[in-house]
């Protein structure tokens, strides 16, 4: 109540008017009501009550927080925080490896960022989380809905269907070996068409309809509720060319990333960002690093690289609060006929690979 | 879009002009502010600006689809999502042959057959569709001046004889490739600009760009402070709008590269992280003279231009008459290798030894090492030994 006139969230000219007056804490305000304070600064009875209005509001979620706990603070015990970081559950990417140095997989809650070479199989990995975030509880999943936000054109319907198709044969096998009711009442909703139905595909084509897009999030998913992934392919593409002023794309990045933490944490979804590799160019010799600049690694809360060695393609987890620094070898498969499919899933749960079912 | 008007947003008049006061008329000025900023602005309080800001990103924000309805989409028109390029085993290992709405490139070193490849894929585009063709009109932007109507008419006559049995035939053909001579970095963003008109009003259905990297490389100096960021910014921007008139009208865009020598400091850098070729192995004298350093070819332009293009084809000597195919870099088809020679009809695959599935091969393709003619040559006489081109990708 004693809370200063001029950080209310007012509009401009109101807040310097009231200053102006002399009015300084927002308890004077309330006390002059809205016929007194439209005499006294000279604005319409509507506006005054208006403002009051917003004083009001702002006070009352002063006094909530202070009291200690709606919904609208963040403030919570480790103890809490512990048992909810227990239950939630983690994205799997079917690579057992990559699961393992992940802590048992994609976060919600956290944002992920995955860098690599051109051709390195990011794109390939999202598609292959916008899939797996759908499986069914009963499979180990999180039975969520996923959001695919495309900057570079790179999303194939056709490759997204057939690990779809792959993801529901692997359930299917599943289901038979252990034989339960609500496997197989779960198989019944989780087929080709379901999956795709709930990947939401925008595709962006430079960085104002990202933000605007961003922006526009938090109301999509309200709207739909189950969604438990944003996918942003290329986070990096829009924001490489055409622009002169580094300092803005600092600033709109940053404010980007602080929206998407937001997003994550309120709708307890995970955020996967892909980026590229940029040449620096050091003394006598030049290094691969993720685009964007230093200031953007402290964006995400996990990273992990994707890089080649020869002929391997190997994943290095280069940024983690809670798991150990790492690098696993993976490939990214085309197997062909059913028989061997079904041999490779069985063992991919020991083995270490990304085993993504596909038909030539 | 991003420079569309704050008015079409529907945002007031009367805040329209308060904005424009401050300079602010399009969206993207208006999205670019902080929430203080805006507020400052326009005079609204927090929560006020708030829904400004959703309603101007409203207006700007793309629509949604479900892959489900974009799957429909496609399976409703099933041929028009490729182009085949009548190399059979070529085409199968890309799913149908180069995909319509993204962009391949093309690299090789001089002599191997890209505007070959090119001048045979400007024929088969406007072939009708029962033939595997898109029954459009070409539009060939041509950088080198390598462009031959004689080599067009040769490779259409032996290619299809059954089809192209008449001069009329041939001469409807040739009148739907519109040739356009650009030799600068500007008039050639300039023609990419303009494209979107042409498409609409030609009926184009296929897009070459031959090559991007001579009149790159032409302009651009990368030794002169600078010009490194310039050169990425304009491909950048190249790429971007070829994607949008890609994807916007579902046609397949060709785009050829050229070569160029990366050098490295090998060993005593971690092979991870870095870019340097790998490739110790390489080729003549490298591990001779004891110096640390090796050498290799790969595909020119740079890392940022190896994210943009989609699908990478690279084109290469194998020896003094066959040469190789190999898929770089492809979101559907795995690494292959394809040999095949330069006939009167074009390129023809040699069937028998293509080597395609390998599930477990593929380097990174900004880095995959091309085979040039001295190497090539080079391995011709040495065939009777037992040594294996080391930079070669196929095992």
């Amino acid at each position: 109540m004693q809370r200063d006139v001029g950080s209310l969230p007012l509009s401009p000219a109101l807040r310097a008017r009231l200053l102006a007056a002399g009015f300084q804490t927002a308890q004077e305000l309330l006390e002059t009501g809205p016929c007194g304070l439209s005499k006294e600064i000279g604005i319409s009875r509507e506006e005054a009550l208006e403002a009051l209005q917003v004083v009001r509001q702002e006070c009352a979620g002063d006094a909530a927080k202070t009291a200690g706990g709606s919904g609208s603070t963040r403030k919570c015990t480790a103890l809490e925080l512990l048992e909810e970081e227990q239950t939630q559950g983690f994205i799997i990417t079917f690579c057992s490896a990559l699961d393992n140095i992940l802590g048992g997989g994609v976060q919600l809650t956290k944002i992920t960022e995955i860098c690599g070479a051109p051709g390195v199989g990011k794109t390939q990995l999202c598609m292959q989380l916008a899939v797996d975030v759908q499986i069914p509880e009963c499979f180990g999943g999180v039975a969520g809905e996923a959001v695919f936000i495309d900057t570079e054109g790179s999303f194939m319907v056709d490759r997204a269907a057939d690990i779809a198709t792959a993801c529901v044969r692997h359930c299917q096998l599943i289901a038979e070996a252990h034989q339960e009711e609500d496997h197989l009442q779960a198989l019944e909703t989780f087929s080709l068409e379901s999956i795709l139905s709930h990947i939401y595909y925008f595709r962006c084509r430079d960085y104002i309809e990202l933000l605007a897009q961003v922006y526009l999030l938090p109301d999509f998913l309200s709207e739909h509720s189950k969604v438990r992934l944003v996918v942003i392919d290329g986070i990096a593409f829009p924001f490489r060319h055409d622009f002169e002023d580094l300092s803005l794309r600092t600033r709109l990045l940053n404010g980007l990333a602080q929206q998407l933490i937001i997003i994550a944490n309120d709708h307890k979804s995970a955020v996967v960002l892909t980026n590229q590799m940029t040449t620096r160019f050091g003394q006598n010799q030049s290094m691969l690093v993720p685009a964007l600049g230093e200031s953007w690694g402290h964006a995400a809360t996990v990273r992990l690289i994707f890089h080649w060695d020869n002929t391997q393609r190997l994943a290095t987890l280069y940024k983690s609060p809670s798991q150990k620094e790492s690098t696993i070898p993976y490939n990214i498969t085309v197997s062909i006929p059913l028989g061997m499919e079904i041999q490779r899933w069985e063992q991919s749960f020991g083995s270490t690979e990304i085993v993504r079912g596909r038909q030539t | 879009m991003a420079t569309k008007k704050l008015r079409r947003a529907k945002l007031s008049q009367e805040l329209c002009e308060r904005l424009s006061r401050y300079q602010i008329t399009t969206c993207q000025d208006f999205l670019c502010l902080s929430l203080l900023e805006l507020m400052k602005v326009t005079g609204e309080s927090y929560r006020n600006v708030q829904k400004l800001l959703r309603k101007v990103s409203l207006a700007c924000a793309p629509k949604m689809q479900t892959a489900y309805e974009m799957k429909v989409r496609r399976s409703i028109n099933p041929s028009a999502a490729f182009l085949p390029t009548s190399l059979h085993s070529l085409d199968k290992v890309l799913h149908g042959g180069i995909p319509c709405g993204s962009l391949t490139e093309l690299t090789s070193p001089p002599g191997c057959g890209k505007t070959q490849f090119c001048i045979t894929m400007s024929v088969l585009a406007t072939l009708p569709v029962s033939m595997g063709g898109l029954d459009g009109a070409v539009i060939y932007i041509d950088t080198e001046s390598a462009f031959s109507a004689e080599r067009l008419i040769e490779i259409a006559g032996n290619r299809f004889p059954t089809y192209f049995d008449s001069d009329e035939k041939l001469f409807c053909m040739t009148r739907s490739i519109h040739l356009y001579r650009e030799l600068t970095c500007d008039s050639v963003l300039k023609r990419i600009k303009s494209l979107e008109e042409e498409i609409i009003s030609k009926k184009i259905k296929l897009i070459i760009i031959d090559s991007v990297a001579s009149v790159v490389r032409k302009e651009f100096d990368t030794k002169l402070q600078g010009n490194l960021a310039e050169r990425s910014n304009f491909l950048a921007r190249g790429a971007s709008l070829l994607k949008y008139v890609a994807e916007e009208f579902s046609i397949p865009v060709i785009l050829t590269n050229q070569i160029t020598t990366s050098l490295s400091n090998g060993l005593a850098i971690p092979a991870d992280l870095v870019s340097p070729a790998h490739d110790l192995s390489l080729s003549e004298g490298a591990s001779g003279s004891g110096k640390k350093e090796s050498a290799c070819v790969t595909a020119a332009l740079g890392n940022t231009w190896s994210h943009s293009v989609n699908t990478r084809l690279i084109l290469q000597y194998h020896d003094l008459l066959t040469r190789q195919i190999v898929i770089a870099k492809s979101p559907v088809a795995p690494f292959s290798t394809f040999f095949y020679t330069v006939e009167k009809s074009g390129l023809v695959l040699q069937d028998g030894k293509n080597l395609s599935n390998l599930p477990w091969e593929g380097t990174n393709p900004a880095l995959q090492t091309i085979q040039v003619r001295n190497t090539a040559l080079g391995n011709a006489l040495l065939k009777t030994t037992d040594e294996t081109p080391g930079d070669t990708p196929s095992p």
